[in-house]
């Protein structure tokens, strides 16, 4: 485009012409080019405009990430939240492109904030520009909606129970409610249909909605051009300064776009990508949030009422969106100085501060719950666990059947449910006062094993249990005072011995013929059994269990179905009329899990320190 | 430049040299954000568009059948049982292909039956004496040479061992239409 080609241009029997030139006299592309950069900005360029043009900067970015994260999610109950995982965690550049667009959706709402705080300041609503107003209140209204179906698609347990909150609020409203909700949902309950719809409206509806009212916020920007500020029109003021929207105001605005893509790299960068908390699992707790812009509302339902519900969730948003509508029609005055408008403005203002207030207070709540701490904590571990689990890959059944299949983390849940109104097992715990069979935590192990023969009637041990009084200590003298006189503590070398041959039927190592199993048959097969053969003095009757395989996978598992099954302890330890005995789960829990339990259990011995 | 002119005049007041210069250097700085801003996205989504997974070729060592089960000199088809990865799922015990194995005495032959030429699967000829593919009309011999047809190469050899009396194939894939026999990743 230099001015040497200029004078060529017109030429058009052989003569040299630039590309541009060329385009030029085919397309007109430089009057075009011309108008959207040349239009004069009344009052001169200022920082105050920036607003607009980085909401359309952003909303870029929102499109080129929504078009590539597009390229490789799938929406489906069964498939979203590992095709989300692949693009953090496998695919190139992934984290980086996913991290935009989530960071990128926040930013829009602040800018939003930020657009609407300009334009109501500078009383841009007022006459000839009311539709502009409006325009710009529904693009607001297309970007929450933006952000409320998005938030759903990673389909992990925040998306999940933060969008089942905000559907049954929809739910709530009178009349139309219910109806509403179903369409939405797509169906009475969460599923394939919800995720595909809130998908369709992310990347179909809302996309087409929001371009056709921003060419028509933009179109109409331009035919009224910028609000400059009241003191530009006021009588006797001098001519206004005039800028060309390019370079100056153009500079302005992309040094604050690419501030926020800066930020917005930052952010990415910081929390590689964006978070993703655990595949959504319907049947679990989760302490749901919203997100933070939305949190000032979610702080005003916990304290209404439920009948309030309604009025709260839909009322109050309604209202200030009625404010805003309205507020053209308020203010009629021509007059645009902020003082003569302070009055019909205090509303947005205490609305502004109101939510700053809520959302402030709710994340103090939070901060000083520990209950809500300990759930977030958990909810932190098990999205860590998803993850890991992710990469080694996830069966086609979805992401919870690989939670489900996984020791580590249905483990817990099962010991949690089913054996810990009994069994201590680290933090998992009976009421204080209602430990009623041995403590777990280092089951398997030599600490274990030394413990029960110095105190198996301690109350950690078998002094809770029908068991109490039939294992003599080997530490402690016998209450009778005859035995007592003859009695010798163990050494800690032959407790030690014992230990070593237990700990190696843990392992899977039958330890046959070590010293151990000498000093075991020597003196413990009075009682137990070994092999299932006790001594010559052995009683049918003892109730005490195989030492054989002791702790091992079999020998856990045959416990866990049935306390009398004789391979673990004898059928008489499953007897009906023992109090308090352990109930077999054969029949209360499926094959795999009692399997994946035992493991569990098992494994936990083996790594024990 | 002839834009400055243009954009100059749409002032009220006539611009001066040096405010000239300036809103020169300041179209080009503009100009420069506006290409690094593009550029960054583009970087980003060309870096994830052409981001393909997975794909290290290794050893698989998959079971085919009982070695008993073979007949001498005649070939059998049989299927390639194992974990199939699709992106992220894995979907254990699936069909991931089958092999054509040709027993001599305790030696086992196996090839891919897919096609080299575009992928087809490879059936038996009518004759029973070779192989045809059923797409393209190539023909290989029964040790899998090619006779007649468009593929540019014999069918794919993989190699073989026999474990406890089953016969055990390391399955893989190569790429098509080429003459040269060169690993896909799978």
């Amino acid at each position: 485009m230099s001015d040497s080609n200029d004078t060529k241009s017109a030429g058009s029997e052989g003569k040299k012409q630039s590309i541009g030139d060329w385009f030029e006299e085919r397309t007109g592309y430089r009057a075009l080019l011309g108008h959207a950069l040349n239009e004069p900005v009344r009052g001169g360029a200022k920082w105050a405009y920036i607003w607009g043009s980085a909401l359309v900067l952003t909303f870029v970015i929102q499109a080129v990430t929504g078009y590539l994260l597009m390229s490789a999610y799938t929406p489906s109950a069964t498939t979203a939240w590992a095709s989300v995982a692949h693009i953090t965690f496998t695919m190139r550049a992934g984290w980086i492109v996913r991290g935009l667009h989530h960071f990128g959706a926040q930013a829009m709402v602040i800018l939003l904030v930020g657009h609407l705080a300009q334009t109501a300041l500078f009383g841009a609503y007022k006459r000839p520009r009311e539709m502009n107003w409006f325009l710009g209140l529904a693009l607001m209204g297309v970007t929450l909606a933006f952000a409320l179906t998005g938030y759903l698609l990673p389909w992990d347990q925040k998306g999940y129970w933060a969008t089942r909150v905000a559907t049954n609020i929809v739910g709530s409203v009178p009349a139309i409610g219910p109806w509403l909700q179903s369409v939405l949902v797509g169906g009475p309950e969460y599923g394939h249909m919800t995720l595909t719809r809130f998908y369709s409206l992310h990347v179909g509806v809302l996309p087409a909605a929001l371009v056709l009212l921003l060419v028509l916020h933009v179109a109409l920007f331009r035919k009224h051009g910028v609000t400059p500020p009241a003191h530009v029109d006021e009588p006797g003021a001098p001519p206004a300064k005039v800028d060309s929207f390019f370079p100056k105001q153009v500079g302005m605005d992309l040094l604050f776009g690419l501030a926020i893509l800066g930020g917005l790299f930052a952010l990415a960068w910081r929390e590689h990508g964006a978070p993703l908390d655990a595949p959504a699992d319907p049947a679990s707790d989760y302490p749901a949030r919203p997100e933070w812009y939305f949190l000032a509302l979610f702080e005003m339902l916990k304290h209404l009422p439920g009948s309030m519900e309604a009025v709260g969730a839909v009322g109050v948003p309604l209202v200030l969106g009625g404010y805003l509508v309205a507020l053209p029609f308020i203010d009629r005055k021509p007059t645009r100085a902020l003082k003569a408008r302070i009055g019909i403005l205090a509303p947005l203002v205490l609305m502004g501060l109101g939510a700053v207030a809520l959302t402030v207070v709710s994340m103090r709540n939070d901060a000083a719950d520990p209950a809500f701490q300990k759930a977030r904590q958990l909810a932190s571990e098990r999205s860590e666990r998803s993850i890991a689990l992710f990469k080694k890959g996830v069966p086609p059944e979805g992401p919870l059947a690989m939670l489900r299949r996984d020791p580590e983390t249905r483990g817990p849940e099962l010991f949690a449910a089913n054996c810990a109104s009994c069994h201590k097992l680290g933090d998992m715990a009976p009421p204080e006062g209602k430990v009623s069979a041995p403590d777990l935590t280092t089951f398997g192990t030599r600490a274990w094993v030394i413990a029960v023969l110095d105190d198996p009637d301690g109350d950690h041990m078998f002094g809770k249990t029908p068991f109490k009084g039939n294992m003599p200590s080997v530490a402690k003298p016998p209450a009778d005072p005859e035995a007592a006189k003859d009695f010798k503590p163990m050494s800690d070398a032959d407790k030690n011995t014992i230990a070593d041959f237990l700990v190696a039927q843990a392992k899977g190592d039958r330890a046959e013929g070590s010293a151990g199993e000498k000093l075991v048959k020597r003196r413990c097969t009075g009682c137990h059994r070994l092999d299932g053969k006790q001594d010559e003095s052995g009683s049918e009757e003892s109730l005490a269990p195989e030492l054989r395989g002791w702790a091992s996978v079999a020998w856990i598992q045959a416990q866990i179905d049935d306390p009398g099954s004789g391979k673990a302890y004898p059928k008489g330890a499953g007897a009906p009329e023992l109090k308090g005995k352990m109930p077999g789960f054969a029949d209360k829990l499926d094959a795999a899990d009692r399997t994946l339990l035992a493991n569990w259990l098992h494994r936990r011995s083996q790594v024990a320190k | 430049m002839a834009e400055s002119k243009e954009a100059g005049n749409t002032e009220q007041s006539a611009p001066q040299p040096a405010d000239e210069s300036r809103r020169g250097a300041l179209k080009v700085l503009v100009t420069a954000g506006s290409i690094a801003y593009a550029g960054a996205l583009a970087a980003v989504g060309a870096s994830f568009a052409t981001s393909t997974v997975g794909g290290e070729t290794r050893e698989r060592w998959l079971r085919a059948a009982r070695l008993a089960d073979l007949p001498e000199g005649e070939p059998r088809r049989v299927p390639m049982i194992g974990d199939a990865r699709d992106a992220f799922t894995v979907t254990p015990a699936e069909q991931l292909g089958s092999v054509w194995l040709l027993r001599k005495g305790n030696d086992v032959k196996a090839l891919s039956a897919t096609c080299p030429h575009l992928g087809c699967a490879i059936d038996l000829a009518a004759d029973k004496k070779g192989y045809s593919c059923p797409c393209h009309t190539s023909a290989f011999s029964i040790e899998g040479a090619t006779q007649s047809g468009p593929s540019p190469r014999g069918m794919d050899l993989l190699a073989t061992r026999i474990t406890d009396g089953w016969v055990e194939v390391d399955f893989r894939k190569y790429r098509q239409g080429t003459a040269e026999k060169k690993e896909s990743a799978s």
